[in-house]
């Protein structure tokens, strides 16, 4: 059987030349074995225009830079395989993110100024002892923990969401999920209320449509809706308690 | 910090306009199913349905019903507004963002929009007849002979059950517990079934033949 030939239609824009309009630009690669979304753009870049702009460090789903939209779906560029896909396959940056150009989007700059308003760190004021023994942590809480902690920051839950599309300081599903991980962390001292004065608004939970478009989504399957639920959960109890 | 946030004592806002979202979502409803099951008393027959409408004559609940309905539509509304993509380039992006990610869910939230906006105006329309004509078998039946009414009443029923139906499924994947499969076949069930007895009592109403100008 001969190989396929795989039609790309890839959205090409370049901020710096407002003077060219956003279109998308047509390629045609034969298709190889196990090949990758991530193999195919490195040809399409080597062989056919070098200019072609996108994001790849790990190829191996655990640096979450290659989100983009497949066909309309956000997922890693570098765990799709070709043959998952039909020949005429269409690529588009992912939405809400600034566009440094094509498919290259820049996530970091969302997700530092997210990790900063959720206040992404463990509040204690327990002192460092570094002679102690470590205290442990229950496994049940532990594993708990890491189901939220697995994000990979692709942003693709983000990208998807037509709430942090149309409102942009919605912290979207990653950051809630965030939140939810020093929830659970016994570690973390925050009470209640100062958790409710990081998501207890509309730029954080109460923001969340519910569309599951970010559950429906995640390449790595976080389990979104249950984290958002447990945060409204508890934040609906915060504000019952809220003076 | 920002002035304005440190100036302002509480967000507890946010979360208040939420709980009013959803309970007046609720409270609408349980008017609506429990509006379609009083309706579909002209099923049993036009004796049941207008001893239905002297009992609630006699508590003054239409009067009631029409402040509460209206109060509620009011609440959802104004509670609802902030998450709408309420400037022109909003609207341009969550219809463009729908059809780019082709997302079901995503789509059906549009057409909540939608749905919410038609069954606001009709709804209104409806309300003022009733006020004005009251309800009995009679008047019922002079608007379901009418096509325009017809086609009209079909539309709000169709409408109002499926908002009802997304508006509630939406709740219940918000909070959790329920697994989205499960709830969007209960509530698939319970929307056809209510849509089903809304047709025939517009079908018996059609049926219905009136002798000296009463039923």
């Amino acid at each position: 059987m001969s190989p396929r030939q795989l039609t790309f239609h890839i959205f090409r824009y370049d901020p710096d030349r407002p003077e060219v309009k956003p279109h998308t630009q047509t390629f045609k690669i034969e298709e190889e074995m196990g090949m990758t979304l991530f193999v195919a753009l490195n040809k399409i870049r080597d062989e056919i225009d070098p200019t072609l702009k996108f994001d790849f460090v790990c190829r191996a789903s655990i640096c979450g830079s290659c989100g983009m939209l497949i066909n309309g779906k956000a997922s890693l560029a570098c765990k799709t395989l070709t043959k998952t896909l039909p020949s005429d396959i269409t690529l588009f940056p992912l939405p809400a993110f600034k566009l440094l150009g094509d498919l290259s989007v820049d996530t970091g700059t969302w997700f530092r100024d997210m990790s900063m308003r959720t206040e992404s760190w463990i509040h204690t004021d327990v002192e460092f002892d570094e002679t102690a023994q470590e205290e442990k942590m229950d496994d049940d809480l532990a594993l708990e923990i890491y189901e939220a902690e697995r994000c990979i920051e692709c942003g693709c839950c983000v990208g998807v969401c037509v709430t942090a599309n149309i409102r942009q300081n919605f912290i979207g599903a990653t950051g809630i999920n965030r939140v939810s991980r020093f929830m659970l962390d016994p570690r973390d001292k925050r009470d209640e209320q100062e958790y409710f004065e990081v998501v207890g608004n509309d730029d954080g939970i109460f923001g969340c449509v519910g569309l599951m478009a970010c559950e429906d989504t995640c390449p790595v399957g976080v389990p979104l809706r249950g984290q958002l639920a447990y945060v409204r959960r508890k934040m609906t109890v915060a504000g019952w308690h809220r003076k | 910090m920002y002035l304005q946030r440190a100036m302002t004592r509480s967000i507890k806002t946010d979360y208040i306009v939420e709980l009013v979202q959803m309970v007046s979502g609720l409270l609408l409803v349980l008017f609506l199913w429990t509006h379609m099951v009083f309706v579909a008393s002209i099923i049993i027959g036009a004796s049941s349905f207008g001893a239905l409408a002297a009992f609630m004559d006699k508590y003054e609940l239409l009067p009631i019903a029409v402040v509460a309905v209206i109060f509620m539509f009011a609440a959802h509304i104004g509670a609802i507004a902030r998450h709408l993509p309420a400037r022109w380039a909003e609207q341009k992006v969550a219809w463009r963002h729908a059809k780019m990610i082709r997302h079901y869910d995503t789509w059906s939230w549009l057409f909540q929009i939608v749905t919410g906006l038609a069954i606001l105006l009709m709804a209104l329309i409806h309300i003022a007849v009733v006020s004005y004509g009251g309800i009995s078998v009679v008047f019922s039946k002079g608007r379901i002979d009418n096509p325009a009414f017809l086609v009209f009443y079909l539309i709000l029923l169709l409408f109002s059950e499926y908002h009802a139906s997304v508006g509630l499924y939406r709740i219940f994947v918000k909070w959790g517990f329920v697994s989205r499969r499960r709830l969007e076949f209960v509530l698939g069930v319970v929307s056809v079934l209510l849509v089903v007895i809304g047709c025939v009592s517009l079908g018996m109403f059609l049926a219905l033949k009136l002798v000296g100008g009463v039923a």
